[in-house]
């Protein structure tokens, strides 16, 4: 079994996709994703917020103070326009003509004492997922309206000490009972798994074609099938290999994903990172990758049987793609709301892993849960190497 | 001396599986099997080389893989010596030494790490692999690249090496499914000069092949297999007396065509 180990081994170290999915991957995967996005986000942003809106106010007379608010600021340019019917307008926006009209009703007065509620019209587009317009205008909006509720107030003799006890009788002031650490872990643990659970099945996805499906096109399984060893002791040798690839790659993970959380948290000052990098200690990484070894011995035993039932790497290609995507589904279950670590989601292969991360980052897990979680993981491996070995002895598969 | 009677082996056919018009009326197909091999029976002495021949399809490679006990058969015996390969066939395997139809090589490992290997999986001790790498290697003139990658040999090169790793544990028994198919005249020399090394030394070898050059100027013994069933099998000269002027491939279209059968055991 070890001279099978140690040759697949060394031929995979010279194959360059291998090398590239155990090791490149993870280790350049973590700055792609706390890096390249966050730099990308933020260039983003920035060209965003430093965009000039031009915009039309219609009926601007009847609220001076707001249309000076608006001409002051440092987003918007004011430019003319003769429309003033609202579907006009909404066709003037769409044709690029300017980017937002607000129409106050000819009818408006900022100083009449009626206490009637004035609807005005904004025309933009609500499209985009960073509504920057939208936001600059409710804040002027609500600044206006602030403006309008004390001088309205005032003049019915309220002072302005006493506008906020009427308009907001009750305030509350939030102190949460949850640590930093355990916020943080409910809004990223159940990311870290939907990171790393993943890359664990990649590191041991190609291996386990090219020692399955990839032998037997190249005419090398025959050869091997009639060495002096037994089938069980081959499929362990190549089994073994597959998981370490898989760990491999799980290590390189989990230490490509300290360092450079580190790195990122510290050094680029990136502060929800470093607040949980420090949150984070090493028996929490090391009680990760325990959970992550019976799951790769999962994934290699299926992976694994697959590839061995192929005829071709093209067909085992064929089946593995879906399931790639099939891994995704119990994981996005662990992010759903609601859904915690219990005696029942401890028993949900890959879901149980994925809400242990969690408790692990929020630094709330229950080691009697966790410990079920691996146990059953465990079991499950262990029969599925089971029907992985009980695979490869049989004829119908090997020589199909 | 190896001996086979009566092998047989059926493969199921896969659901909705198609059959051609030929298929349909080759008596082989039953069902929902095709019996690849029904009656196959010969035997092999010490120092004697058996030419394997029949058409494509004829069940050759089948045979092979049972007798190299990469598959199962259903029915039938294989002795090597006094030692049923079927009941220990790892045991066997130690004994066997087998060149598929393709080189099987591993790419990324060089001609010494891919004939390294197999040493290995046969227990032998890496002095004594060595050794033995080194003897091959000289035979095969295979020196010039023991450290080249087999993804970047010749075709020649790379049989040379698959012979050197299927015979390096020094089997009882040599069977090989046509060695020189696709290679160049110097290289099939060498391939074939390195049979009559093994006949010399008095190891069995059974080697498929369609090349009938090949089988008169090596085999003592030649097997037809003809739709499973071993339709000749006698000496030589035997099956070149079945022409009228020697000729071999007049001789296999007779048998072939069911015009004779021999079952003798004479040379």
């Amino acid at each position: 079994m070890w001279q099978v180990y140690i040759k697949e081994l060394l031929e995979l170290s010279r194959d360059r996709k291998t090398l590239m999915f155990v090791i490149l991957l993870p280790i350049l995967i973590f700055p792609v994703i706390f890096g390249l996005i966050a730099l990308v986000a933020a260039n983003v942003t920035a060209s965003k917020q430093a965009e000039e809106h031009r915009y039309v106010i219609i009926h601007a007379e009847r609220a001076p103070a707001f249309a000076e608010k608006l001409f002051y600021h440092k987003n918007f340019k004011q430019v003319s326009t003769e429309l003033t019917e609202p579907e006009a307008l909404r066709q003037a926006v769409r044709d690029g003509k300017f980017d937002l009209a607000v129409v106050i009703p000819a009818d408006f007065d900022a100083s009449s004492p009626t206490l009637a509620q004035s609807q005005w019209t904004v025309i933009y587009n609500t499209a985009p997922v960073l509504d920057l317009v939208g936001n600059y205008l409710k804040d002027l909006v609500k600044d206006y309206s602030r403006q309008l509720q004390l001088a309205r107030l005032e003049a019915v003799g309220i002072t302005g000490d006493q506008v906020d006890a009427v308009l907001e009788p009750v305030k509350i002031n939030k102190i949460s009972s949850a640590e930093n650490r355990e916020d943080l872990g409910e809004k990223l643990g159940g990311w870290i798994a939907y990171l790393l659970v993943p890359l664990c099945f990649m590191g041991c996805s190609y291996p386990a074609i090219d020692i399955g499906a990839g032998e037997k096109e190249r005419g090398t399984l025959e050869t091997l099938l009639i060495c002096p060893i037994s089938r069980t002791n081959l499929v362990l040798g190549k089994f073994m290999t597959v998981l370490t690839t898989g760990l491999a790659t799980a290590l390189i993970t989990v230490l490509s994903f300290g360092g450079w959380g580190y790195l990122i948290g510290s050094l680029a000052g990136v502060d929800v990172i470093a607040k949980a990098m420090a949150a984070l200690g090493l028996t929490d990484l090391l009680l990760i990758l325990a959970m992550l070894i019976p799951l790769t011995m999962i994934f290699a035993s299926v992976l694994l049987s697959l590839s061995i039932y192929a005829r071709s790497f093209k067909e085992a290609q064929n089946y593995i793609g879906p399931m790639s995507i099939l891994v995704f589904v119990p994981l996005a279950l662990a992010l759903l709301p609601g859904v915690e670590l219990t005696w029942k989601t401890a028993l949900i292969p890959m879901t149980n892993i994925s809400l242990c991360i969690k408790e692990l980052v929020k630094g709330t897990i229950d080691m009697g849960i966790l410990s079920l979680v691996i146990a059953s993981t465990v079991v499950l491996a262990g029969v599925l190497i089971a029907v992985c070995v009980h695979w490869f002895q049989r004829e119908k598969v090997l020589f199909r | 001396m190896i001996e086979i009677r009566q092998l047989a082996k059926a493969f199921a056919l896969e659901k909705g599986q198609k059959l051609s018009e030929a298929e349909l009326q080759d008596v082989r197909y039953t069902g929902r099997s095709f019996c690849s091999v029904r009656d196959v029976s010969f035997s092999c002495a010490r120092g004697e080389v058996l030419g394997l021949l029949g058409p494509n399809g004829a069940g050759k490679t089948t045979t092979l893989r049972m007798l190299s006990t990469a598959l199962k058969p259903d029915a039938g015996s294989i002795l090597l010596g006094n030692e049923d390969v079927l009941k220990d066939p790892v045991l066997a395997r130690r004994k066997i030494g087998f060149l598929s139809s393709s080189t099987g090589l591993y790419g990324r490992l060089t001609a010494f790490e891919n004939v390294a290997y197999f040493a290995r999986l046969h227990g032998m001790s890496e002095l004594a692999l060595r050794q033995r790498i080194d003897e091959l290697f000289t035979m095969l003139d295979m020196h010039s690249f023991a450290s080249r990658r087999a993804e970047l040999m010749s075709s020649g090169m790379k049989q040379k090496t698959a012979i050197a790793r299927a015979v390096v544990h020094s089997p009882a028994l040599v069977v090989l499914d046509e060695p020189t198919t696709g290679l160049d005249i110097m290289t099939t020399q060498t391939v074939l000069d390195f049979i009559r090394g093994l006949k010399a030394a008095g190891t069995p070898v059974i080697f498929s092949t369609h090349h009938l050059d090949e089988v008169s100027s090596l085999c003592d013994r030649v097997v037809v297999i003809n739709q499973g069933i071993s339709a000749f099998d006698d000496s030589l000269s035997a099956f070149s007396n079945l022409s009228s002027n020697g000729d071999l491939r007049e001789a296999f279209m007779t048998v072939i065509k069911g015009e004779a059968k021999s079952c003798g055991k004479s040379i």
